[in-house]
């Protein structure tokens, strides 16, 4: 009897068999501090997702995407809300970044973000209140002056921060570019009206007809506002400096569309149109064109080619859909006809230097072609008009001159939108200026609470590369296409071109998103844990926790994470709770006595019924 | 018991239905089976046990031995009684899971129809198989005939379930020899089973309402006790099995003696020692040759693990010799020949007086061992009884003149 007479001591009694309480118990950790084998943490660490980082406004584009594929479509509306005041809006009228960003784009097709977003942004047009609330009243009170994208984001964002807030906008009706610069069959006027009501629901009053240099001075705004937005854009048109652009018939691309969108156009073009520039309001202009009754729309860009316009291409694709001509490398030097426009006389041009980035040659020497129209309609770009302004904030590019965080010198006047932005490399897009307008209203807000003003230090991770996530978790599937009206049809009525996503279109959508880097609760790490080693407290977002006491750092969960969230970090980055290896062989005395302990209670306890 | 009712539940059946039935008696919750002969008749017959409703019991195919065992081991770390089994080759592709399954202390039983390990293929019994596996925690024996085959299950489980024990048992028996050659079997009564072996309850199941860790990493220092717990659940069977045997007796009427099976050995001065089918041979061979005055015996070995080694020094410390039949191979091992031999060896080693001893290789493969190759074998041994010494240890029967 080889085991007659031995003892094992009690620090080295074991439980029977091994069989031990279980490691995800309260106590089990502790008796299994196998955690001291680790050479290599899991973590989570959330990334920026690229979508979110290319979004002029940084919406939470993951983040929706998620609540979506889960049904949770007010979640999700309420997120991007944090961001972005329109997503109705911007849902139909973004050059979307973010899907030029996708990572998926790399994969196989681009995410659909921007028809998700129109689907949230819908659905918030639906409710009859609104998710979001003014914020608790501060007694300040702030005028934004102007009510286009950046105008309106300021205010909303200072609403929800409890200023009291005032729009002065010069038009008669509220939205600037939104409503001015965009056609109805992109955005109709009645989605733009139900996010001008929402504005009035957080409180915001809102002075149409009030013009600034006009109706209200730079001292009336220092006098009764705490402070002040300046963001009013950039509204009056270029010149291309032709000889007889004065002419009749010669009408400017925003005012043209303009007048449209406030109702108060009396143009009746005729059959044959032409459009000089070849940017998106050039674009709108031609289509728009087309709609008002035009039979040959022309569009003349120095652009050598397509993929020069500095156009979001889908539009300028359904713009030649619709049957818009294009000429390219031309220049329009004089305008001729007796009193009316009657032709353009066309040179061959180009940019000087980088592309829509330096001043145009002309060749003056050729022999003009001679182009027959009944309209032009100028379209390339416009400038700002601020002779209120005092002008010590103005810049040599005619805009506003205001510091990285849109304030002017030590004044409480800050300025967003195209009126700072012209020249600073940003395109001058809707979502850019929200973005702007958001943050201008965040600074203005510190200031006002006598905080200093930082620049952002802490660095993004954003993942670019694919090979940062697990791909083998994501199978091919193709991108759902928004449908389109026909071109032969639409280009006859004001009706909107592009149809909204279907609940099931929007979910489908989103699922094929990869979550880049940021956890998704997908449950995968908690699965393939060859050990009970991650607690799973809630099946939410993010809320997994790694067991460290008890994790060996087998690397599973972080090879294995579809996302790239989890990382691999040396243990010896960590500092405190941590039992190094150096003790790995030397448990406590008496935890396997314990252990033993612990079994025995374990008979004590009656099973709960699961 | 009145005679009359025991006769009615006589049946002539082979060892491999014998096993069925006292898996079926034995009222099993879970059979983990995979087809491989000579076993496979044991599984049919469950099998059909199962689809006419006489069993109720998970019949669960494996898509392999060592799966076969896995499912074992699950089923009985949930706390199911398990019934599983397997010959030759199949034993071994199981391996892994001999030590988890005694290492865990689960009383899984496995049904051994024993079959030559290739190669090549052969049917043939040799017992290799399932003692390649002796030294992994599991109680093991060989039963000689379809009757004891079927008792040996039943007794096996109430040994491996005691809670002093809680070790997984092997219930051998020889391919073909046993598990193909119909037999006289008496079936108890349901009531008589009950008696012998209560309904089984593992101490630490699993269970999601009670949750625990089985077969958790542990560090070293922690694999010496568990390791000297599992010792000494072996040793102190020892005592579990003599009390099981004793109660099965009393209750059943069949008593055996739970280590050796001793025939015509009070003056015997050659015996045989051996274990398995061949006991049944041994024993017309034996008749035969006392008749003509040899004074020659047999001891069966009837559990092998634990080794009754204390058994084994009295007894054949009896003899003037005792010849080893191995059925088994034990490549270059002590003898050159098979495994029984260095183990009874090495039990002799310590006793007053030791027989010599040799080893004889018979029934390899499966053959039969036939009676004049039993007095062949008697002849040497009564030749080295004559010379007083072992000029020749080991031999190959049927191979030497």
């Amino acid at each position: 009897m080889s085991t007659k007479g031995t003892k094992i001591p009690d620090w080295l009694t074991v439980p029977f068999a091994g069989i031990t309480p279980a490691p995800t118990q309260e106590k089990g950790q502790d008796l299994f501090p196998t955690g001291n084998w680790r050479a290599i943490r899991p973590v989570y660490r959330d990334k920026l997702p690229p979508c979110n980082n290319a979004c002029g406004t940084n919406e939470k584009i993951q983040g929706y995407l998620d609540l979506v594929k889960r049904g949770k479509y007010l979640d999700a509306y309420a997120l991007i809300k944090e961001d972005m005041p329109f997503p109705s809006v911007t849902g139909r009228v973004c050059y979307h970044p973010c899907e030029q960003a996708c990572n998926r784009g790399k994969y196989d097709e681009a995410i659909s973000i921007r028809a998700v977003e129109r689907f949230l942004g819908d659905l918030g047009q639906a409710l009859t209140n609104d998710v979001v609330q003014a914020g608790k009243p501060n007694g300040k009170k702030v005028a934004v002056v102007g009510s286009g994208p950046a105008g309106h984001s300021a205010a909303y964002q200072l609403a929800r921060l409890g200023y009291k807030v005032t729009i002065l906008e010069k038009s008669p009706k509220a939205g600037g570019l939104n409503r001015g610069g965009i056609p109805d069959w992109v955005l109709p006027q009645n989605v733009l009206d139900r996010e001008v009501e929402r504005l009035k629901q957080l409180g915001i009053e809102i002075r149409t007809n009030c013009e600034v240099g006009k109706d209200v001075s730079w001292d009336d705004l220092k006098k009764n506002y705490d402070a002040c937005v300046l963001a009013v854009g950039l509204i009056d048109p270029n010149s291309i400096r032709a000889e007889g652009e004065n002419k009749e018939g010669v009408l400017y691309g925003l005012p043209f569309l303009r007048d449209i969108g406030m109702g108060t156009s009396k143009v009746k073009l005729g059959a044959r149109v032409a459009v000089i520039g070849g940017g998106n309001t050039a674009i709108d202009c031609a289509r728009e064109a087309l709609r008002q009754g035009a039979i040959e729309v022309t569009m003349i860009t120095v652009e050598g080619n397509q993929e020069e316009m500095p156009a979001v291409p889908e539009d300028l694709h359904d713009m030649l859909e619709e049957g818009v001509e294009l000429i390219h490398g031309r220049a329009c030097v004089a305008v001729l006809g007796n009193g009316k426009v009657e032709a353009l006389h066309l040179h061959p041009a180009k940019f000087s230097g980088a592309v829509n980035a330096s001043p145009i040659n002309i060749d003056r020497e050729a022999k003009p072609e001679k182009f027959a129209v009944d309209n032009v309609i100028i379209a390339v770009g416009q400038h700002a008009s601020l002779n209120w302004l005092p002008a010590e904030f103005k810049n040599e590019r005619g805009t506003i001159k205001a510091d990285k965080f849109g304030r002017l010198g030590d004044t409480n006047f800050f300025a967003a939108g195209d009126i700072v932005q012209l020249g600073s490399g940003q395109p001058l897009m809707v979502v850019n200026a929200v973005g702007d307008g958001k943050r201008v209203a965040f600074n203005l807000d510190k200031v006002l609470r006598g905080e200093a003003l930082q620049p952002r230090t802490i660095p993004v991770d954003v993942i670019f590369d694919l090979n940062r996530m697990n791909m083998t978790y994501f199978p091919h599937f193709p991108r759902i296409q928004q449908t389109l009206l026909p071109p032969k049809t639409r280009k006859k009525t004001q009706d909107e071109v592009i149809q909204s996503f279907t609940e099931e279109q929007a979910v489908e959508e989103a699922n094929r998103c990869f979550s880049c880097g940021t956890c998704n609760a997908c449950d995968n790490c908690y699965l393939v844990c060859p050990e009970p080693c991650i607690a799973r407290p809630e099946r939410s977002n993010g809320l997994y926790k790694i067991l460290v006491d008890y994790c060996k750092g087998c690397r599973v969960c972080i090879e294995e994470c579809p996302t790239g969230c989890l990382e691999g970090v040396p243990e010896l980055d960590f500092d405190t709770g941590v039992v190094r290896m150096d003790t790995a062989f030397a448990i406590t005395p008496g935890l396997h006595g314990r252990q033993a302990e612990q079994l025995k209670h374990l008979d004590e306890r009656a099973p709960k019924n699961i | 018991m009145p005679v009359a009712e025991a006769k009615k539940r006589m049946v002539r059946i082979n060892g491999c239905v014998a096993s069925a039935q006292a898996a079926k008696y034995a009222d099993v919750d879970v059979i983990a089976a995979y087809p491989i002969r000579p076993y496979t008749a044991t599984m049919m017959a469950l099998a059909q046990m199962v689809a006419n409703g006489e069993l109720d019991a998970e019949y669960i195919v494996a898509d392999s031995e060592h799966s076969q065992l896995s499912i074992a081991h699950g089923a009985a770390s949930a706390g199911a009684r398990v019934f599983t089994g397997s010959s030759g080759v199949g034993v071994q592709f199981a391996y892994e899971l001999y030590s988890p399954i005694s290492g865990s202390r689960m009383p899984v039983q496995m049904m051994i129809a024993d079959r030559t390990l290739d190669p090549p293929g052969d049917f043939g019994s040799e017992h290799t198989d399932a003692l390649s596996t002796r030294d992994m925690g599991w109680i093991m024996g060989w039963s000689c005939d379809a009757q004891e085959a079927f008792d040996n299950h039943l007794i096996a489980y109430r040994i491996g379930e005691d809670r002093r024990v809680l070790l997984p048992q092997m219930v051998c028996q020889d391919g073909f020899f046993v598990s193909h050659i119909t037999g006289d079997v008496e079936l108890p009564d349901g009531g008589q089973v009950r008696e012998f072996l209560p309904p089984y309850k593992h101490p630490y199941p699993l269970d999601p309402r009670r949750p625990v860790s089985h077969g958790p990493q542990i560090m070293p220092e922690q694999g010496p006790p568990l390791q000297l717990e599992r010792a000494r659940a072996m040793e102190e069977s020892m005592a579990v099995i003599e009390q099981a045997h004793e109660e099965f007796g009393k209750i059943f009427g069949r008593k055996y003696d739970p280590w050796l099976e001793e025939y015509k050995t009070d003056d015997a001065e050659v015996v045989f020692f051996l274990q398995g089918a061949h006991a049944v041979t041994a024993r017309f061979a034996i008749q035969h040759m006392r008749e003509r005055g040899i004074k020659v015996g047999m001891v069966r070995l009837r559990t092998i693990r634990p080794y009754p080694t204390e058994r084994v020094q009295d007894s054949l410390s009896k003899f003037k010799v005792v010849g080893v039949i191995e059925t088994n191979m034990a490549l270059g091992s002590v003898s050159s020949g098979g495994a029984l031999y260095a183990e009874a060896a090495a039990a002799l080693y310590e006793a007053d007086k030791r027989p010599l001893m040799m080893s004889f290789m018979a029934g390899m493969g499966g053959e039969a061992i036939v009676l004049k190759e039993f007095y062949w074998m008697t002849e040497k041994m009564i030749e080295a009884q004559k010379k007083g010494k072992i000029e020749k240890r080991t031999h190959w029967v049927g191979f030497e003149h």
